[in-house]
Order: C-alpha cells, then sequence, then structure tokens
C-alpha cells in the first residue's frame, strides 16, 4: 500500500482525442528545481522554484507566488508574484501583485504595484519629463548672465 | 499507397530492414548506386531506427508513416496512410537539425528515467532537484505528452532548439507516495548531464547505462521531404 512508486509514468506514446490544445514550448522551472548560474531565454520564462543567478529574457517572465530569484532580472514584460533578490530592470511593463517582494531598484516604463505588494528600492521610469524642465532653466540663466555682462 | 505512387510515378528499389541490418551502411550502398532519395516507411521506431544511424549519408530523405505510434509525422506535417504520397511528390524539402549524444544521433526523443543527476545547460548554468532524483526527457522532433490533474498535456517541439523536460519526484503530503512533479522546461544547444552512479539512457528505443552524457543540437544536419502543415 506504502509502497514507493511513481503516480504519473512516462507515456512515450499518446492519443490524440484525449489532448488539450498543443501549448507553445517556453522556459518553466518547477517548484523542486533548484537553478544555480546565469539563466537567459529567448522566449517566456515562467519560475515557480528557485534561481540562483542573473535572469534574463526580452520577453515576459513570471515569477509565481512562492518562487524565489536571487539575483539581478532583466525582462521586456515582468509579472512578479513571488520573491526577487536584486535589480529588476524591465523595458515595458512591471506588475507586482499583493504576494510580491522586491528587494532591490527597480526600472521600468510602466510599473503597477498591488495592495500589500513589498518594494523597497530606488524606482527609476523611462519618460519621466520633469527633468527636461530643470535642464531648460540652465540656458536661460546663462543668457541673464550674459545680458548683465554686456550691461556692466 | 504503391498504386498512388506509381501515379505519381515514383518508383525504386524496396528494401526491408531487419534486426541487424545496419542503416547507415546501406543508405551509403544505394548513394554508390546513384540513389537520390531515401524514403522510409514506417513508424516512429522505423524513423529512428534509419535515422539515429544513417543522418550522416548525403542523401534526401522522406517519410510516409504506416501504421500506429506515428507521433513524428505530424511534427513533419505529413499524414498518416495514404496521403502521405502527395506530400512525398510535391518534394517541399528542409534541412532539419538533430539530436547529438555521446557520439550518435538522435531524432525522437532521449529518455531518461528518474535518477540522481545533475544537469548543466550550455556552460551556463545548473539545474538539480531539491529531492535529488529526476526524470529527464530530450525532445528533438517527438512531442512530449505527461498527464497531471486529470488532464492530458502534450508540448510540440520547435525546431532549432532541443527541449529538456525535467520532472523530479516529490512525495505526495497525503499518502508519502513518490510521485513526479509537472515538468520544468528548458530549451537549449547543449547540456551535459552527469552522476556518481550509473544512470540508464534510453534513445530511440536503444537503451544504454553511462556516467556522464552530453546532449546538444547538430544544425540543419537531415535533408527532409516535409508537409506544408509541418510544426516548425
Amino acid at each position: 500500500m506504502f509502497k514507493s512508486n511513481t503516480d504519473e509514468e512516462y507515456n512515450p506514446s499518446y492519443n490524440n482525442n484525449t489532448l488539450a490544445e498543443p501549448d507553445s514550448v517556453e522556459t518553466v522551472v518547477g517548484p523542486s528545481v533548484v537553478v544555480e548560474g546565469d539563466f537567459a531565454s529567448e522566449g517566456n520564462i515562467l519560475v515557480k522554484g528557485t534561481v540562483s543567478g542573473n535572469v534574463k529574457t526580452g520577453k515576459l517572465l513570471t515569477v509565481e507566488s512562492g518562487a524565489k530569484i536571487l539575483a539581478n532580472v532583466k525582462a521586456g514584460n515582468a509579472l512578479v508574484s513571488g520573491s526577487v533578490k536584486g535589480n529588476v530592470r524591465v523595458n515595458e511593463k512591471l506588475e507586482l501583485t499583493e504576494s510580491a517582494q522586491v528587494d532591490g531598484d527597480v526600472s521600468c516604463k510602466i510599473l503597477v504595484v498591488a495592495a500589500g505588494a513589498l518594494l523597497q528600492g530606488k524606482i527609476t521610469m523611462k519618460g519621466i519629463e520633469i527633468e527636461n524642465l530643470k535642464n531648460e532653466k540652465k540656458p536661460l540663466r546663462s543668457k541673464v548672465k550674459l545680458l548683465s555682462e554686456k550691461l556692466d | 499507397m504503391e498504386t498512388k505512387l506509381t501515379d505519381y510515378g515514383i518508383a525504386g528499389k524496396i528494401i526491408r530492414l531487419q534486426h541487424y541490418t545496419h542503416a547507415e551502411v546501406l543508405v551509403e550502398d544505394e548513394i554508390r548506386k546513384g540513389a537520390k532519395t531515401v524514403v522510409i516507411v514506417g513508424n516512429d521506431k522505423t524513423f529512428g531506427y534509419v535515422l539515429s544511424r544513417a543522418a550522416t549519408c548525403k542523401i534526401t530523405y522522406g517519410f510516409l508513416p504506416v501504421g500506429p505510434d506515428n507521433n513524428i509525422a505530424e511534427v513533419l506535417g505529413i499524414s498518416v496512410g495514404v496521403e502521405a504520397c502527395d506530400v512525398l511528390a510535391r518534394r517541399r524539402k528542409l534541412k532539419l537539425d538533430v539530436g547529438w549524444v555521446n557520439n550518435r544521433y538522435f531524432i525522437s526523443q532521449l529518455h531518461i528515467p528518474p535518477s540522481r543527476i545533475e544537469i548543466e545547460y550550455d556552460e551556463s548554468f545548473r539545474v538539480s532537484a531539491k529531492s535529488g532524483k529526476m526524470e529527464l526527457v530530450v525532445c528533438n522532433l517527438k512531442p512530449f505528452s505527461w498527464s497531471g490533474k486529470g488532464k492530458e498535456y502534450i508540448v510540440h517541439p520547435q525546431d532549432g532548439k532541443l527541449e529538456a523536460f525535467l520532472r523530479p519526484i516529490i512525495k505526495s503530503k497525503i499518502m508519502k507516495r513518490d510521485r513526479l512533479e509537472p515538468p520544468s522546461i528548458f530549451p537549449f544547444e547543449e547540456m551535459v548531464v552527469s552522476s556518481k552512479t550509473p544512470f540508464p539512457v534510453e534513445t530511440d528505443g536503444k537503451v544504454s547505462k553511462e556516467m556522464k552524457i552530453k546532449i546538444r543540437l547538430a544544425k540543419s544536419r537531415i535533408d527532409m521531404v516535409v508537409g506544408k502543415g509541418r510544426r516548425f
């Protein structure tokens, strides 16, 4: 009864009638899997386990609740429900759900933070124009200086 | 099927495979005699048997899937039965990638039953299971299927990369029985699987015991006649 055996045996053959829709292949790190080292993929990455190393993808990175990434992250888009200890650099949209924990600097274009999400670090967002206003003041000051010099 | 092939003007020598037939020697011999195309007739096992040995031969391969256990044909866009002759007659050729493991090719799948193995991918990261034991399936052309939560799942491999499906063994909370976790998936070009103890490796139906294997992708190795509905 308590004999150690496997429930879901490997099945190399399959019956077309019983299959679900075919999935597109993406990188999946399962809950009982540990990845050590720099980890890069061209497609989407779904993390359910632990990754101790940098993670890089040009597409969507999903960190599920209970999953951990212990290094820097670079992605096209990211949806975080687990923990990330490291800097997060996202080209487009970063979404932190209520169970997300991020300890590191964040850089993105669009940021969505759900109530309850924990974020500790500097946030940098692309497209901010306040900085440009400061830059515009500088030439004005120099013009004033020039005028005062001329008057003298 | 033979009538349809005759209608298309496709004819040639028929060679029947036997247990001790060496496919590479056979194909090389036919190339010397002037053969331009080799058509494999059978199922996934026949396809793997011929191409795991004869992938080095410079010739175009065709495939006529016949009988049960024909999953590779679907990936190649070839219908099972008489319709396969239409695909063969159209002669739409593509260069296919094959898997390479310890000095031999594999076409469909490589399977390592649950063992204490450690995997290094593309010399950049290592993957291990928390429990220690895990099953590994590397797919080249044959789709990978598994069942879990009362559902059947299937992943069709894409050409250009090999896909590794890892399933660690986990303890069930209620019955304390061992069961396989849903797979972790890693597309890769090169991986090294190693262990302190010998582990069984099954490639295209052949089983051997190894301590360390290097698996990589041999790009554009086979000239193959494929169908319009192929999955890559």
